[in-house]
């Protein structure tokens, strides 16, 4: 088959791979119909993310046909259409059954921190992931859900990931009728996050980024508010968002929609650089700095470990709820169903690109450099 | 910057009761999450982990694609012997990696140089042995 693989730091290249097999009972194997690339996948892109092997390929957010299946399989046929959660989840052990899905203690040796993922490096398990034509789905009576059959792929795609997890964001947060909520951010996530918090009664959202296209996607797709902090200049956003809540406190709630390769500080960035903490987490000191006393920082961008700088005095003597996850996205997906069936969101339109399988390289290069106003990248196998 | 009125927004505020939102509480009472047909996964016989953390005991399921191999290899074994809470598995693993490129990419590049270099080196001998 076809796939695209990571050859080191922002190369990637289309490569011929064996097909994937049934390797355990409860296994199907896809044909992928549509993939996208996910920002988080630039971390991996970037070399970020340790033991990111050479020939793997990436993919955590991705629809297919079921080609063949396991005998162990009951709810899936040969053709069914599925869509398929980034997180490999068992069902039954002790975190899955609690409805931690994204904690699965049954899919993941390499560590005990994170369930199993698609095409996220050997750190959640050495799973290769769908950016290709065919791709292996463990626990498949778990995870995937059946598309309705009056539902195009493309209507779905973003509830393997950042629909769920923008909404899980909001969720974090804790949102009361009428707060105010800021979100670090305008990417895909960040987006997401805006969009579910007005489903969540808040009263006021503003997302904070350094690029225009982005936020005027942000005001038109998601009627946020919107502020470049390049204008506010060093670390002004803080105060920014401080004078322009109610009592000058600052938001209610604080959400981080970036992770670990946030523009804004010098100090952050060169800390990064130089592997002194994993990436920069400015967006996370920020949230921690602008959000009100007693209020709620929401840690959803990705971070790889072992540390990173941030101001945890400030965050203890302010009183602050800080929560922190990948998304557990199979609870979500019925109720994220419907949102999206009664129109209230509508995923799809924030895609700007959609390239073939072929061209997987290019739309790399593309998102990463965030030209061509580029929000999101969709890649269609040919067979799809 | 414009302010947008809450009420214009479709859908504003349907879920805005606690009870209304799929993680709350953050955790369930416990039982089965999708359709499992089994109370335990039986465990995976086919390939083996391509990673495998030696104090853990290997899950049901597990990745098998790309394989250790080289020097990146036998680091990345060495890494994943130390515990994840301290900072040198991943120093450990980041090395590995940025060594796997090397191994995949720069070294090819040169045993192909190389070669080439002999072939060119050998059809100019002949040649002029010829003469």
């Amino acid at each position: 088959m076809k796939a695209l693989t990571y050859r080191g730091p922002s190369t990637m290249k289309v490569a011929e791979k064996p097909d994937p097999r049934i390797e355990h009972p409860n296994d199907v194997v896809l044909r992928v119909t549509r993939t996208a690339i996910c920002g988080s996948d630039l971390h991996l892109y970037h070399g970020l993310v340790p033991d990111t092997r050479v020939g793997t390929t990436f993919g955590h957010e991705f629809t297919g046909v079921v080609e063949e299946v396991g005998p162990g399989v009951q709810s899936l046929v040969r053709g069914d259409r599925v869509l398929v959660p980034f997180n490999i989840s068992c069902g039954t052990c002790f975190f899955c059954s609690r409805g931690l899905t994204s904690c699965c203690d049954n899919s993941n040796p390499a560590n005990d921190m994170v369930a199993g993922v698609f095409g996220y490096s050997h750190t959640t398990g050495g799973y290769d992931g769908g950016q290709a034509e065919l791709v292996r789905v463990p626990y498949a009576d778990v995870g995937p859900m059946k598309i309705p059959a009056d539902m195009h792929e493309e209507d779905v795609l973003f509830l393997t990931d950042i629909l769920p997890t923008g909404y899980q964001a909001a969720e974090m947060g804790d949102i009361k009728e009428g707060e105010t909520v800021v979100v670090f951010g305008a990417g895909p996530v960040g987006l997401m996050t805006a969009k579910s918090a007005w489903l969540q009664g808040a009263g006021r959202v503003i997302v904070v980024d350094e690029l225009d296209y982005r936020l005027d996607l942000a005001r038109s797709w998601a009627n946020a508010e919107t502020i470049n902090f390049t204008e506010h200049g060093k670390h002004g956003v803080v105060q920014y968002l401080k004078d322009i809540t109610d009592g000058r406190r600052g938001p209610d709630v604080a959400i981080d929609a970036v992770g670990c390769e946030a523009s804004g500080s010098f100090l952050q960035k060169a800390l990064g650089l130089s592997m002194l903490q994993a990436g920069a987490a400015t967006a996370l000191m920020w949230a921690i700095q602008s959000v009100r006393r007693g209020g709620n920082v929401v840690a959803i961008g990705v971070y790889g470990p072992p540390w990173n700088l941030v101001p945890l005095g400030e965050a203890m003597n302010k009183g602050l709820t800080i929560r922190a996850a990948q998304c557990n996205v199979k609870r979500y997906l019925p109720h994220l169903l419907e949102h999206i069936r009664a129109g209230r969101i509508d995923p799809k339109g924030i895609i700007s690109h959609r390239l073939a399988l072929e061209d997987g390289p290019d739309a790399y290069r593309i998102f990463a450099a965030k030209r061509d106003n580029c929000t999101k990248c969709v890649l269609v196998p040919k067979a799809a | 910057m414009a302010i947008y009125a809450p009420n214009s927004i479709l859908g504003w505020g349907v879920d805005l009761r606690q009870e209304d939102r799929p993680g709350v509480p953050q955790e369930l009472t416990p039982k089965p999450i999708g359709n499992p047909p089994y109370a335990h996964p039986e465990p995976q016989h086919n390939g083996r982990p391509t990673a495998l953390d030696v104090q853990r005991p290997v899950t049901p399921t597990y990745g098998t694609v790309v394989p250790m191999r080289g020097l990146s290899g036998l680091i990345r074994t060495a890494a994943y012997k130390v515990p994840s809470y301290l900072p040198r598995r991943w120093m450990m693993l980041m090395m590995a990696d940025r060594i796997d490129v090397i191994e995949h990419n720069i070294v090819p590049l040169a045993t192909l140089l190389g070669g080439a270099a002999v072939a060119v080196t050998g059809i100019v001998f002949a040649m002029r042995s010829r003469r």
